[in-house]
């Protein structure tokens, strides 16, 4: 399990990921070639990955997002350290906070 | 995920449109649906005043919207679906249109329930109002579906032009009503309105929407928030505009203010407890970023918890979909 600020990041067995998501086509890259988990809509600053893998969205018990590293990577962004990650499967989960009789974001 | 980018800047623009480029787009747009161009075309400095420009048209004939928009979208999402395939076309969705969907919608309905307040002096008048705004093209707010078709073809290119340099539009047979973009957009990290010392979004003619993180506010609540007191916090018995007034205020102030005690420390961070009279208590996670700031500080921040949170561990925990003993990270930054 690793954190990055308010996007948390934790390690999932291969045999746990649902078979429609093992050779599900990926999101697409940034500008920049990394897949991006979250996004700050003012500043442009990003949690974001770099290296061969994929990010998928899904909803439902390993959503909202799916990371596979087939060779490890390393998570960025412009104001924490880099965290390095080992080969495999993640579930990347975005901070929240609560708020009565709804649950928000965090920005970060 | 360049489009992305690109249509993000388009529906956060601000400032005087392009009034040429925004008419040439949607004369191009008209052609597109093979219709005659409009004879007309009046400028309203926002769309509180373009739906009262609207509503004095004569001769203008019928909303041609569904010709304009609708349908070509239609055709565009079909054409794109048979070539690419659910699996394609969800993949195309998700990396583009689907990024900018949620804040853009929410932005339009913002501003569409502040047009319906400022016109509306009598209830049975929202329905007229509500009308006029079904005929809209939302212009820079249409931001996310333009995005997931951009580069795939000409069809919506007017459209897409009259979006770059403009606000929300009405098209008609004859005549079009074009909003111009707002002067000022203040939004928080998460794309949310937000802003404590004036109006979040405004427009030239005045139309404004007063937010703070996402929370409608009225102007004068937020003109009182710079002379706060915890005994006024205390005292205000609406609790969202209470919990506005504790961010405000600075929840770490309050509490040291209040005199309030931790209920629970451990590597975490420290967990905080408010009685509120009559509501549920306010029960936060205090922590420390990780990472230092450019002066060697580390910030420290506070998170809002479920009022029956026990340790900070559990805090934290919750805040990320997690049970505290789930919850062991072996790196954070």
């Amino acid at each position: 399990m690793y954190r990055q600020g308010d996007v948390l990041i934790v390690e999932l067995e291969e045999s746990a990921v649902p078979a429609h998501l093992v050779a599900a086509p990926g999101e697409l890259r940034d500008g920049r070639g990394r897949l991006v988990l979250a996004l700050g809509e003012v500043t442009g600053h990003a949690h974001a990955v770099v290296g061969p893998g994929r990010l998928m969205r899904e909803a439902g018990p390993f959503g909202p997002m799916l990371l596979h590293l087939p060779e490890g990577g390393r998570v960025v962004h412009e104001e924490h350290a880099v965290i390095p990650l080992p080969r495999g499967w993640f579930r990347v989960v975005r901070q929240r906070e609560y708020a009565p009789g709804a649950v928000r974001i965090v920005a970060d | 995920m360049q489009y992305v980018n690109a249509w993000r800047a388009v529906a956060a623009a601000t400032g005087a449109a392009d009034r040429s480029a925004a008419e040439n787009g949607v004369r191009l747009a008209y052609r597109s649906a093979g219709l005659a161009e409009p004879d007309t075309i009046v400028w309203a400095d926002s769309p509180r005043a373009a739906v009262e420009a609207v509503e004095k048209l004569i001769g203008a004939g019928r909303s041609v919207r569904d010709e304009v928009r609708t349908r070509p979208w239609a055709d565009e999402r079909r054409r794109t679906y048979d070539e690419l395939g659910p699996a394609g076309w969800s993949a195309l969705w998700s990396a583009t249109g689907a990024q900018l969907w949620e804040t853009t919608a929410a932005l339009a309905e913002r501003i569409r329930t502040g047009v319906v307040a400022d016109l509306c002096e009598r209830p049975e008048d929202e329905s007229d109002v509500r009308l006029v705004l079904l005929d809209a093209v939302l212009g820079q707010h249409d931001a996310a579906w333009l995005a997931a078709f951009d580069g795939r073809g000409d069809r919506l290119t007017g459209l897409a032009e009259a979006a770059r340099n403009a606000g929300w539009w009405w098209p008609y047979e004859r005549a079009v009503v074009i909003s111009e973009r707002p002067v000022a957009l203040h939004r928080d990290e998460a794309g949310r309105l937000d802003r404590g010392d004036g109006p979040a979004l405004s427009y030239a003619d005045g139309f404004a929407l007063h937010a703070w993180r996402g929370m409608p506010v009225p102007a004068e609540f937020l003109a009182g928030l710079a002379t706060l007191t915890p005994e006024r916090i205390r005292g205000e018995e609406n609790a969202e505009l209470r919990r506005v007034m504790l961010e405000f205020y600075g929840y770490d102030r309050y509490l040291a203010e209040s005199g309030a005690e931790p209920v629970h420390r451990d590597e975490t961070g420290i967990l905080w407890r408010i009685a509120m009279d009559g509501d549920e208590d306010v029960v936060m996670v205090e922590v420390v970023n990780s990472t230092p700031e450019p002066d060697g500080t580390h910030r420290t921040y506070w998170l809002r918890v479920p009022p029956g949170t026990r340790t900070a561990k559990d805090g934290v925990a919750w805040t990320f979909g997690l049970d505290g003993q789930a919850y062991a990270p072996v790196r954070q930054t």
